[in-house]
């Protein structure tokens, strides 16, 4: 076993413990920070995929800037205690269990019995994440997802406005 | 990038729709009179756009590095998003006035959902798919909450929301599953890697995963439940949106992407009776329910679920013929809606009141021409000659037999001659129905125009069907 | 002429549209009603010189085709604008606009004062548009037009008066269970239709139907595209079990009845099934199938036709019965024989029709023969043609009724047996008795309606000359048709003219033995004595001593009942059919599924509930996780599938 597969290995059981924690969690603030522990994970597997670009943006913008707003929001509104939908009703937890384990085991079955390809030679080289390489590869052949990106951002800002801000009445 | 200017005719409507966007958006802020200029400037921008679409239709093109392909089907679709987006825009001038919502960016996010139509039915790579669908999506959770005093307009645009989210938490795991199984996302680069006669399942469980996603958004059961609580609970013009040019636009990823997929044994073993499933759902679940709907925009919610089941005949079909057959429903399909829900939004009173179809009682005597076009509309939904929806579902089912798939067709027959009664109740109940209708009509010159437009393309087609899918049969 | 054959079928819609359109505005009924009554005239005569252009050809270059333009084309399906004008279809639209004619004329007078006088006329021409696509066709797909537009206009007519009251429910009821009915039997149309699609890659009669005869398919298909395609003739020529509809249909005005539910729209299926004769041939337990529906349609109808008192009524049960006496000639083999009683059956049938369009008309609404009596001195013009229908019907030589149900008679004799003559006979005396029941009630014996209300009338000329010339045709229309047995073989003059269109059915038909002319003579004698005998005793009977028919009633209570009430079959349908699967849509999938299972979960009061609150978000979230927790679930299940299939 290589360092690389110890390496996945921890990570890997750190993002599934702190998503189970977090959707389990009663409180939200304590939800939240599982969250952040869950996108430091994904960003340590990030690396070992050779994108160290993308796991420094993932700690950057995902667990420092978007997770400290969220943690904002939450401080501020203090949501009570919600009454638990599965608490009313045992027998959808019960249902929701078994439906997600099944899935959980035809995924690994299908995984497991699939012969795959050979890997793409490029993805496992060091310099595909750098920066130079995701700049190039954004305004070259990943350029109209890019621009759409844009408006699909520019789609998103204008709805926010939309549904929330009061001036507009 | 090799980039060369002659190109752009073909993507031309693309570069078009994005400036008029940004364009909007700075009428928007900085003058005064956006109000009377926006619908219009929007109106008038998707007629151009339908207009350049047709006129390149037969110049295949690809660009920006096989990310998107233009002339052909993508072109009928493109001409449909924005003939139909004008009727749209039509449709909401006087039912945000009426209904008191109105604010500029209603016009703004119409643009940018059709923007996000066009990107899908160009792409030619997955990422290209999911962008568009994403920007369509966002478009449509906001417009389904614009009332954003209406409680069912939030309960609609939440719901919409949540339940989008999840499916398209499908579509991005499918996506990924595909990718891992043949190293790229090319579509057609992906049809070449996929060794399906081997062990691929997952392969395959990635293709269903992503047509399930998008069963949700053509509103297949059973993944059809949000419809109609959202189709109900959205302003009349946005149900108008997404029930027609909305679902055309998710058919369109799904002909693109899966249906390549039926030509390969292992998969078509497989998918058919799945994708064949869905649609004897749809269709025998769909028209029952309908039969007891009173409110007419939750009834429409119904029938829209029968029609996907009808399209996916021509999807499962996986035949030529079928995926033909399935554009040319999804035009006829999407002017009878949108004329069907033009009307609605002409009859609909201030608070959401005259939506149940008791309402309509004797608008046949009091609204002549209004009732007559919804007749023609009712008609052209059930299916009867000779209106659009009955050379649609012809060709569908005859792509069926030529599959082998006689069962389906019968099915789909049956479910027809099921749907018969609940189009016609609201015919009946207009014509001989004994007390006057109580309601006045703010009439609206705007709405009539496209919704008299949409009765003559639904005629044309029905009329002359053949040189329409002649047209799309010579792509 | 034939070139332009497309000319009658343009002209009522040039109608159509004229009066449709501009109707309401020109409201002047003269115009209007000259309007629609020109086309259909204009109609007629091109069908007319067509017919009588191909008279003078010789047999064999009789059968044209014209094409007007290309309809639609798509794949391998051609389907163009395309008449077939041959000796069949020559007929038929001969029958079609030349009673359509006469019944538009006789409309002009009996809708006068309608309010919506321009709306009928615009539909009566759309019917004939319709209905000449339907026989004039050369292609399937055309045909279903037609069949489908016909089916539109019953519709459109039946409810005409909709706001009027028919018997327990309102006569839009009446018009949607036509409608829907209708439906059902479309269902088995089309699936034929794919059949046929998808074994001879063609919908064109001309290039299926040759290759019939020749085909090396297995029987089984032929048997199902035929059951199917009969299905569908029995939707629309109210056959067992889906005549229902008919007599509902006489909710509609009396000339709609007479040119619709009479004369021309319920023989489509007689003409459907001729018209592929030879798919039936090859199907030889479909033939039996339609002999058999056919028979029992004639007796059951007629038995319920003894006993009604509505004067329509009676005549929608004997219209039925009469349809099942075609298919039964259909189902024998004897083709041009259906034909023929379809020709002579829109004579004496529209001729019934208008003459109790007369009566009701002169009786102001009264349709209950009980409240009528002594008519004749009242309206003698309608009395002699009424007669002279009635004894048409009834079989009484030389009128026409009798050759063309002779005919049929020997015919289900010769290829059918014995037994088949006998149920066929024995309605046919039914069909004297309950017929001069019916005019002996009318027009004879004691007045039984008020005299100081009501005031009996002659209708007008407008309305009664119609009826004198289809009392004419009535006598002589049956002469084109005089039995083989008088005639010799070539003497029969509709059958030799229609032979060569049937001619591969015929051949493959195995005929029965040998027959004397003796036999034949027997058999027409004891029908004609059979038919006189009931004759007079309906007339002994509900002249002279009304008490009989009271005491037979009373004595036979239960199956007076049952006849009565037609078997009571339209209340096992609702029992059966209706109520379960209206049952099934509002108790299980909308009050169950719907209601209970997701609303009930969470909102449903929501709307009743207060509109702020702490409710909504519980109802909201908890709504998403069901629907959520469904797609799971299939996803779950679909994986399965796909899993378990490598």
């Amino acid at each position: 076993m290589t360092l690389e597969q110890v390496l996945f290995g921890f990570f890997a059981l750190v993002a599934v413990v702190s998503a189970v924690m977090m959707i389990t969690g009663k409180n939200p603030v304590v939800s939240a920070l599982f969250l952040v522990l869950n996108f430091g994970a994904l960003s340590g597997t990030y690396v070992l995929l050779r994108a160290q670009f993308i796991a420094v943006v993932q700690i950057i913008v995902y667990a420092g800037a978007i997770m400290v707003l969220f943690l904002f929001v939450l401080m501020l509104l203090r949501p009570d205690r919600e009454q638990s939908y599965f608490k009313d009703k045992p027998q959808m937890k019960l249902l929701a269990i078994i439906v997600g384990v099944l899935m959980l085991a035809q995924i690994a079955y299908a995984v497991l019995s699939t012969t795959t390809g050979k890997v793409a030679e490029e993805a496992s080289r060091i310099e595909t994440g750098t920066i130079e390489n995701i700049g190039r590869e954004l305004y070259t052949t990943y350029l109209l997802p890019f621009e759409a990106i844009a408006f699909v951002l520019l789609t998103a800002t204008l709805g926010a406005l939309v549904l929330s801000k009061k001036k507009l009445d | 990038m090799d980039f060369n200017l002659s190109d752009i005719t073909g993507y031309l409507p693309l570069v078009i729709l994005a400036a008029v966007v940004l364009i909007s958006l700075v009428i928007e802020m900085y003058i005064k009179s956006a109000p009377k200029i926006l619908p219009w400037l929007t109106v008038i921008s998707f007629l151009g756009l339908s207009y350049q679409s047709l006129l390149t239709i037969g110049k295949p093109g690809s660009f920006f590095n096989n990310m998107l392909a233009t002339g052909g089907h993508v072109n009928i679709f493109w001409f449909l998003f924005n003939f139909g987006g004008a009727v749209v825009a039509l449709i909401t001038i006087d039912y945000l006035k009426k209904t008191e919502i109105y604010h500029g960016e209603y016009y703004i996010l119409l643009q940018s959902s059709v923007l996000g139509m066009m990107l899908i039915a160009g792409a030619k790579d997955l990422i290209m798919v999911f962008v568009g669908l994403e920007l369509m999506s966002l478009t449509f959770y906001i417009l389904a909450g614009f009332a954003r005093k209406r409680l069912f307009s939030n309960e609609a645009a939440l719901k919409y929301f949540l339940l989008g989210a999840f499916a398209t938490g499908f579509i991005v795991y499918g996506l990924a599953l595909i990718y891992g199984s043949s190293q790229t996302l090319n579509i057609d680069k992906l049809y070449e890697h996929f060794t399906f006669e081997s062990k691929n399942i997952v392969g395959i469980i990635g293709l269903f995963l992503f047509f399930a996603g998008f069963a949700f958004k053509i509103a297949s059961v059973p993944f059809h439940m949000w419809v109609p609580d959202v189709y109900q609970g959205a302003p009349t013009s946005t149900t108008a949106l997404m029930s027609t040019v909305g679902k055309a636009a998710a058919f369109s990823a799904l002909i693109i992407v899966v249906s390549p997929a039926f030509g390969k044994e292992k998969a078509t073993e497989i998918l058919t009776p799945l994708v064949a499933t869905f649609a004897t759902l749809s269709m025998v679940y769909g028209s029952i329910t309908a039969i007891m709907q009173t409110d007419i925009k939750r009834m429409l919610a119904y029938s829209s679920i029968v029609h996907a089941g009808y399209m996916l005949i021509g999807l499962a079909a996986g035949n030529k013929e079928g995926i033909d057959g399935v554009i040319f429903y999804l035009i006829a399909y999407s002017f009878m809606n949108l004329g069907a829900f033009g009307l609605i939004s002409v009859l609909e009173g201030k608070e959401e009141k005259n939506l149940a179809i008791s309402d309509y009682t004797g608008l046949g005597s009091k609204y002549p021409v209004l009732a007559g076009l919804l007749a023609l509309f009712m008609f052209s939904l059930t299916g009867i000659p000779p209106f659009a929806a009955f050379f649609g579902k012809y060709y569908v089912f005859m792509a069926a037999i030529r599959a082998d798939l006689l069962w389906l067709a019968i099915v789909g027959i049956a479910a027809s001659a099921i749907s018969l009664y609940f189009y016609l109740r609201v015919v009946v109940v207009m014509y001989f129905g004994k007390d006057e209708s109580k309601f006045e009509v703010t009439s609206s010159n705007p709405a009539l125009t496209g919704i008299i437009v949409s009765a003559l393309l639904v005629i044309l087609m029905g009329v002359l069907p053949g040189s329409i899918i002649d047209l799309i049969a010579k792509f | 002429m034939t070139d332009y054959i497309y000319l009658a079928v343009l002209f009522p819609l040039i109608g159509f549209l004229i009066n449709g359109l501009f109707g309401s505005k020109i409201k002047n009924e003269k115009i209007t009603g000259g309007i629609g009554t020109a086309m259909v005239g204009l109609s007629f005569l091109v069908v007319l010189f067509s017919f009588i252009e191909t008279l003078g050809l010789p047999a064999d270059k009789r059968s044209r085709i014209v094409e007007w333009f290309t309809w639609l084309e798509a794949g391998g399906l051609k389907a163009a604008a395309a008449y077939q004008v041959d000796q069949l279809s020559l007929v038929m639209s001969l029958v079609v606009t030349g009673v359509g004619f006469l019944i538009h004329i006789y409309s002009i007078g009996y809708m006068h004062g309608d309010k919506a006088f321009w709306r009928f006329f615009a539909y009566l021409n759309l019917f004939i548009f319709a209905m000449m696509n339907l026989v004039l066709a050369d292609n399937f797909v055309l045909l279903f037009l037609g069949w489908e537009g016909v089916g539109l206009c019953s519709y459109l007519l039946i409810g005409f008066w909709y706001d009027r009251k028919f018997d327990k429910g309102t006569v839009a009821d009446a018009s949607k269970k036509a409608f829907i009915v209708n439906r059902i039997g479309d269902f088995g149309f089309l699936v034929a239709m794919f059949f046929i699609f998808s074994y001879f890659h063609s919908l064109n009669f001309s290039e299926v139907l040759p290759l019939v005869a020749n085909s090396e398919l297995k029987p089984w298909v032929f048997e199902a595209i035929a059951l199917f395609m009969f299905l569908g003739a029995t939707g629309k020529s109210a056959q067992i079990p889906l005549y229902v509809w008919l007599p509902d249909a006489m909710a509609g005005p009396t000339p709609v009845s007479a040119l619709i539910h009479a004369a021309t729209m319920v023989t489509a299926g007689v003409y459907l099934v001729a018209r592929t004769g030879i798919i039936f041939a090859m199907a030889p337990t479909a033939m039996m199938v339609v002999a058999i529906v056919g028979l029992c349609t004639a007796f059951f109808a007629a038995t319920v036709g003894l006993v009604q008192n509505d004067i329509k009524k009676v005549l929608a049960y004997s219209t039925v019965s009469q349809l099942g006496y075609m298919f039964l000639a259909l189902g024998v083999g004897a083709f041009s024989s259906g034909i023929f009683h379809v020709m002579t059956h829109a004579f004496f049938k529209a001729l019934l029709f208008l003459g109790a369009g007369s009566v009701i008309h002169g009786m102001h609404e009264q349709q209950d023969i009980q409240h009528y009596g002594g008519l004749k001195k009242y309206m003698p013009k309608t009395y002699i043609t009424f007669m002279i229908a009635t004894i048409a019907i009834a079989g009484i030589p030389p009128f026409a009724g009798f050759f063309s149900k002779d005919e049929i008679l020997w015919m289900s004799y010769a290829n059918g047996g014995l037994f088949f003559w006998i149920i066929g006979a024995v309605t046919s005396l039914m069909t004297a008795f309950y017929m001069f029941r019916l005019t002996s009630l009318t027009f004879e014996g004691k007045e039984r309606f008020d005299k100081h209300h009501v005031h009996p009338h002659e209708s007008p000329n407008v309305m009664v000359i119609p009826l004198m010339i289809l009392a004419g045709l009535s006598i002589v229309g049956g002469w084109v048709g005089l039995p083989k047995v008088f005639v010799g073989e070539s003497g029969n003059w509709l059958d030799s003219w229609l032979a060569p269109i049937f001619k591969d059915a015929t051949r493959k038909i195995a005929h029965g033995g040998f027959h004397s002319h003796f036999e034949e003579y027997l058999l027409m004698t004891l029908t004609v004595i059979g038919a006189v005998a009931s004759i007079m005793l309906a007339r002994h009977i509900y002249i002279k001593r009304p008490q009989i028919a009271k005491d037979v009633a009373e004595s036979f209570k239960g199956m007076y009942k049952t006849l009565y009430n037609k078997y009571f079959v339209d209340e096992f349908y609702q029992k059966t059919i209706i109520d379960p699967l209206v049952g099934l849509s509002d108790k299980f999938l909308f009050r169950f599924t719907d209601a209970k299972l997701i609303d009930g979960a969470v909102n449903g009061t929501a709307k009743v509930v207060s509109f702020f609150s702490a409710h909504l978000r519980k109802f909201q979230t908890g709504v998403a996780q069901f629907y959520a927790a469904v797609m799971m679930i299939t996803i779950v299940g679909a994986l399965f599938w796909i899993i378990l299939s490598f």
